[in-house]
């Protein structure tokens, strides 16, 4: 597999993890969701632009070639697991505090 | 200013005025704030800095400011803070708007 797809599935891996090991439970919240689709829209525009005007540039060694718009595929799932973990954090910080 | 800080001032802006200005929480919570960040550049600047060095993507110096910390450039690094910053304003405003429309 290539390099940059496997750590991106390992990541989001990581992520489904982290949420029942923290004890977040978020992945099972609606409002997940929804906030998921919301940072999608931004995501299309911060992504789609750093992609699209060349600002990171990927070698084709080491991901799919998949692409929406100019983000590749793999993108999508480090876009995921950041997001997801951020949140998870966020959560177990807060109730802990 | 290079195309890359625009797009991270550009996100944080709206994000973070509108913190300071809304009942969300997040600053009440400064600690939880900033242990999630920490943590989330640590892990995802490894990543980073390790698939750079793997030659799995690279920066365009021409979109870039020219700092650099390790192989990165500044502005990837403050990447890992802006925009968990603004998934954090996001899931908290949400919370806040289900709140307000109940």
């Amino acid at each position: 597999m290539k390099e940059y797809t496997l750590f991106a599935v390992i990541s989001v891996a990581v992520a489904v993890i982290a949420d029942f090991a923290l004890r977040t439970r978020i992945l099972t919240k609606p409002i997940f969701w929804l906030f998921m689709m919301v940072i999608f829209c931004f995501k299309l525009a911060v992504n789609g632009y750093l992609t699209g005007a060349l600002i990171i540039i990927y070698n084709p060694r080491f991901f799919l070639g998949a692409r929406l718009g100019s983000i590749p595929f793999e993108d999508f799932l480090f876009g995921f697991s950041m997001v997801t973990l951020t949140v998870i954090f966020w959560e177990y910080f807060k109730k802990k505090a | 200013m290079s195309k890359y800080m625009i797009v991270l001032a550009l996100s944080l802006c709206v994000p973070l005025v509108l913190s300071f200005r809304l009942p969300l929480g997040i600053w009440r919570n400064f600690r939880a704030l900033f242990a999630s960040l920490a943590l989330i550049l640590a892990i995802f600047g490894t990543w980073d800095m390790l698939a750079s060095r793997m030659g799995h993507w690279y920066f365009n110096p021409d979109g870039v400011c020219g700092a650099y910390i390790v192989n990165l450039p500044l502005e990837e690094w403050l990447f890992f803070i802006v925009i968990p910053f603004c998934c954090i304003f996001t899931w908290e405003a949400l919370h806040y708007l289900k709140a307000k429309t109940k």
